[in-house]
């Protein structure tokens, strides 16, 4: 870091998750504030639904406060971190739905279907992602935008080829094809920059 | 398959699972494969990091702030928990924060609406269950008597299976439920200021997981109402008050009047 940048957020999330793992409810307040919005987009992306992803949220705020304390080991990212804690507490939000009452799959049905109709240039957001989300901001950036959400989507909401075929409603074939060109794409995009 | 000399399909097999879409029996093997060899756990730990990012870079939504409340009362829920653990249950009910009975009450709505494990819902409840009761009191001066000869029954009743408070749509709690199994009974304490008219009953519904609601009796006009149910009657996620003309719903139907309030379930031991 250079003495003109000022201080990387991700220092300041580290502090905090620091002073979190100590039981420091302020701190906890602090990193609510300053992480909850980009929190709640990963858990509405991934539970497909504000009023579920509030309780993913709560449920990962939780967490976090519990498991603040394993943060350093993991060597992750700060906002990385926090957000596949988000994203773990949303899969299993969707796992005890599905099992709770499986007619809910067409109403995800719907709202996948609208993101992924949804063309806009490269929709990401990368205030407050660390420099690793920046590199794959640019490599996401240089596929499609139908191949990128759907590369998106297999790994936020942990689908295989067939189930993002169903819920698509491509051909199998294209989005095994998209998938592997995307992660080629990746592979070679990444592979230079980081 | 000489893996480990192609550098390429290592890093394909990583990326694909670390996206999630690398299954079934390759994914058995690749795991195996990862196991024995560092080159091919550290790609794979590497795809993993680089995957996790995906999730940093979805577009931000701001959530409603109810839910840093939800968390809070959580928070404050466990302290209490712990407090009331060490503390043991002999000593006086100890003079929490100002937060202390709404903490409660929103701690119970906030498991519930997560479905969070019935077991820390029970050890938090059963724990909260006396600083409830001590709270109460004060919260509602004005049915000081009834609510104090609830509170005597609730402490000296260890039988209480279920609570549930009911609240109206601005979450502001209107019904204390208990169910006691030994006697069968549900008492329900009118804690908020409603009062139906003259010509209007309140009624009682069991909302089961799956199927309609099911009538659990008319409320009498009483601050304290007692109704005789079944065990498997209560054993359901939610129950609900609606507002509907004097004597009840006439057919064996559900509700027809609107829902004025509705609260969790709580079983508080196991």
């Amino acid at each position: 870091m250079t003495p003109l940048n000022p201080i990387h957020p991700d220092t300041t999330l580290i502090a905090l998750i620091d002073r979190v793992a100590l039981a420091d409810e302020k701190a906890l307040r602090e990193l609510y504030e300053m992480t909850s919005s980009k929190l709640y987009g990963v858990a509405v992306r991934v539970v497909t639904n504000r009023e579920w992803a509030e309780d993913v949220l709560q449920e990962a705020f939780i967490n976090i406060w519990r498991i603040a304390g394993d943060y350093k080991a993991s060597l992750s990212p700060p906002m990385a971190w926090m957000a596949l804690v988000v994203r773990s507490r949303g899969l299993d939000f969707l796992r005890r739905r599905a099992s709770e009452r499986a007619d809910k799959m067409q109403e995800l049905d719907d709202v996948i279907s609208d993101t992924v109709e949804g063309d806009s240039p490269n929709p990401m957001d990368t205030a407050m992602a660390s420099e690793q989300a920046r590199v794959l901001h640019h490599c996401l950036g240089q596929l499609g935008n139908k191949q990128r959400e759907v590369v998106s989507l297999a790994y936020l909401r942990d689908l295989s080829h067939g189930e993002l075929a169903e819920q698509l409603k491509l051909p199998l074939g294209t989005v095994k094809t998209w998938i592997r060109r995307g992660l080629e794409q990746l592979r070679g995009c990444m592979g230079r920059l980081a | 398959m000489n893996l480990t000399r192609n550098p390429a399909l290592i890093e394909q097999l990583a990326a694909s699972y670390a996206l999630g879409t690398l299954r079934g029996g390759a994914r058995r093997r690749f795991e195996g494969l990862a196991r024995k060899d560092p080159a091919v756990r550290a790609a794979a730990l590497i795809w993993q990091s680089r995957m996790a990012s995906v999730s940093e870079l979805q577009p931000e939504v701001a959530p409603s702030a109810a839910v840093w409340k939800r968390i809070e009362n959580l928070l404050n829920g466990e302290k209490q928990a712990k407090a009331m653990l060490a503390a043991r249950v002999d000593s006086q009910p100890s003079k929490n924060e100002s937060t202390g009975w709404w903490a409660s009450l929103n701690l119970w709505r906030g498991l519930a609406s997560v479905g969070a494990g019935a077991a820390v819902a029970a050890v938090l409840v059963s724990a909260n269950l006396n600083t409830l009761n001590g709270q109460l009191g004060g919260e509602v001066q004005a049915l000081g008597g009834q609510v104090q000869a609830l509170n005597s029954k609730l402490l000296a009743t260890p039988e209480i299976q279920y609570v549930a408070v009911l609240a109206d749509d601005k979450a502001a709690a209107s019904m204390l439920v208990t169910f006691d199994p030994k006697s069968n009974r549900l008492t329900l304490k009118r804690v908020g200021g409603f009062q139906e008219s003259a010509d209007q009953s309140l009624q009682l519904w069991a909302l089961p997981q799956t199927g309609g609601a099911k009538s659990l009796g008319v409320l009498g006009a009483d601050a304290v109402i007692k109704l005789t149910a079944a065990g498997s009657d209560v054993n359901v996620p939610t129950l609900a008050i609606s507002l509907e003309p004097k004597g009840g719903v006439p057919s064996s139907g559900g509700p027809t009047g609107p829902v004025l309030f509705k609260g969790a379930m709580i079983q508080t031991a196991l």
